[in-house]
């Protein structure tokens, strides 16, 4: 089976994240991949294991330089080889661009059984470049995967996060699939695989390399813009009890019964 | 005039009140609304549908149409939207217009913005969206005319107060069902016992984290949240450890919610979680290590242990609402 996995690399959103006139304050602020995507990597790995190791794990990430250090993780984690596409023409994708974009990429890619995403990127959570991908690419689609009841060669069998419930769905390859954090715990890399996976390889394709019309990307092929971004407005923490349990479980209810409307309603 | 096209999600006999909340904006800010509706049994939620304002009800209704599948239902939204000259199209940001948004837009070569909690409607529409784990807000434009695809979060709109409604039948129009794709086969539904209150929509929510140390303490709390009339919700750890089922995850990727009071038991504060749960009113957080980052938020913290916190509350409280008993 051979697989794709889209990786995105962001800033790690664990930080403190700040917001200075409206653009986002990237001093001092980490790397790393989506974690989600994580986890699309750890889908790839049992989906190929599950097949006797037949088949090849293939990341793809678009980003500038610092990608590589995400895409040299991925490959320590597991994956087969990786390709960055840098080029300062996809600077100012929205979703739709990225997708545009990658839909050349694969066409040229290939073959391909499965594409596998996070089902959102960390960064934007906007959730839109696979399946949007997959529409460009003509494939069905299962996200927000919580577990795969059967792998074979053509065919998988998953559980999808619906609203009522686990939706159970046959999928024929090739597809896109999105992954959800429920869906398993990504493997760490050892530090022996850390050192192996700088010899795997590793392909850097800018524009020139990929035939793809430079207006399906970056802000020409956008379709949405961010006009700012700004912080929320904090919670402020409130008042901490500490102590006997029997008395700070009481002292709370009794604030909570004069501030709450809703403790009024019990006493009826 | 701006004409939007709305989808309308069903739970069983009912249109989501998310769906209606959002026909009454579109109602409220005199925007031209029509609907499409799909499913299995549906036909009569059109009375609720026109009238809560939809103009046109697109009518998709059969047995195959009772589960959701994203190209049938891509398909639908399609022939829909070619009806008429829409600008834009409105979907509830939930597990299925999760899934579907995207899958439309790039079907009609549109723009998407998703998970809105608000926009600004001056020269430009400007949406607002969380992003980062709810840590900052993202204020996004469509570039240029042409269609343009919208998911809401539930709860950002009102839905009409019973005297705004309008007594009235609209047009309905059917659609012809697409051809199932084969490549993708819905076996079934898993359906989970959820609680009878749904977390999305309670007043009160009560939760448990990992600090309820397994199904002994889960059972512990039940009784808390019964008792309070409240929906009974969980942290991703509890979820994916088989304590309670995945839809009672309160957090970014499982459900927001937004009640007036909510207590967290044993939840740390992953800020995965926090997305989830910080509109909130009143935060209420036990937890027995006083730097667990709920603390940060919460309105109210006990740092102890939820074991004892727990049967206390459950006791004062029914001396609250039975004085007479004690």
């Amino acid at each position: 089976m051979n697989i794709i996995v889209l990786l995105k690399q962001v800033v790690d959103v664990e930080l403190n994240i700040r917001v200075k006139d409206g653009e986002l304050n990237e001093e001092g602020l980490n790397y790393v991949i989506s974690s989600w995507d994580e986890t699309a990597i750890e889908a790839a790995l049992q989906f190929k294991e599950a097949l006797d190791g037949d088949g090849e794990v293939t990341l793809i990430s678009i980003g500038p330089e610092r990608a590589e250090k995400s895409l040299r993780k991925g490959l320590a984690i597991g994956a087969d080889k990786a390709i960055h596409i840098l080029d300062s023409a996809f600077d100012g994708s929205d979703s739709f661009a990225y997708a545009k974009g990658l839909s050349k990429i694969l066409k040229q890619q290939g073959p391909y059984d499965v594409i596998l995403a996070g089902k959102q990127a960390q960064d934007t959570d906007a959730g839109l470049t696979a399946s949007m991908l997959a529409e460009f690419l003509d494939l069905p689609q299962v996200t927000n995967i919580s577990q795969a009841d059967k792998v074979e060669a053509n065919q998988l069998t998953l559980q999808r996060k619906g609203d009522h419930g686990n939706e159970v769905i046959e999928l024929s390859l090739p597809a896109v699939i999105t992954v959800s954090d429920s869906f398993a715990e990504p493997r760490l890399a050892s530090l022996r695989a850390i050192m192996q996976a700088k010899k795997k390889p590793l392909a850097t394709f800018s524009l020139a390399d990929l035939d793809i019309d430079p207006n399906l990307i970056g802000d020409a092929g956008s379709k949405t813009t961010v006009e700012r971004w700004s912080e929320p407005e904090a919670r402020q923490a409130g008042e901490k009890f500490e102590g006997d349990e029997v008395e700070t479980a009481k002292q709370v209810l009794d604030l909570l019964v004069n501030e709450t409307k809703i403790f009024a309603t019990l006493s009826n | 005039m701006t004409k939007i096209l709305i989808l309308a999600e069903v739970k069983g006999a009912e249109i989501k009140k998310p769906s209606l909340e959002l026909l009454s904006q579109a109602k409220r800010a005199n925007l031209e609304a029509d609907v499409l509706l799909i499913g299995n049994r549906v036909r009569e939620q059109a009375n609720t549908l026109s009238s809560h304002g939809a103009g046109v009800i697109y009518l998709a209704e059969d047995p195959s149409l009772e589960l959701y599948h994203t190209l049938t239902y891509t398909a639908l939204v399609e022939d829909a939207s070619h009806q008429n000259q829409y600008s834009q199209i409105w979907l509830t940001a939930s597990e299925l217009g999760r899934d579907l948004t995207p899958r439309i837009a790039a079907r009609l070569d549109a723009g998407a913005i998703t998970d809105v909690t608000g926009f600004e409607d001056g020269d430009k529409w400007i949406a607002q969206r969380p992003a980062m784990s709810s840590k900052v807000i993202q204020h996004c434009s469509f570039k240029q005319q042409g269609m343009q695809v919208i998911s809401f979060r539930a709860g950002v709109f009102e839905t009409l107060a019973d005297s705004e409604l309008e007594n009235r039948t609209a047009e309905i129009k059917e659609l012809a069902l697409p051809k199932t794709d084969l490549r993708a086969i819905v076996k079934g539904l898993v359906k989970e016992s959820g609680g009878a209150i749904d977390l999305a929509e309670a007043n009160i929510v009560v939760s448990v984290g990992r600090g309820a140390s397994g199904p002994e303490g889960i059972e512990l709390v039940r009784p808390l949240a019964d008792l309070l009339g409240a929906a009974f919700g969980a942290s991703r750890a509890v979820c994916d450890a088989g304590w309670m089922p995945h839809n009672c995850q309160v957090g970014q990727t499982g459900k927001v919610v937004a009640p007036d009071v909510y207590f967290a038991f044993g939840i740390s504060g992953a800020i995965q979680h926090l997305a989830g749960m910080n509109g909130s009113k009143t935060i209420i957080a036990i937890n027995q290590d006083t730097e667990a980052p709920i603390f940060k938020v919460a309105d109210y913290g006990i740092v102890g242990d939820l074991f004892k916190v727990v049967p206390v509350l459950i006791e004062e409280i029914k001396k609250i609402k039975n004085p007479s008993a004690t």
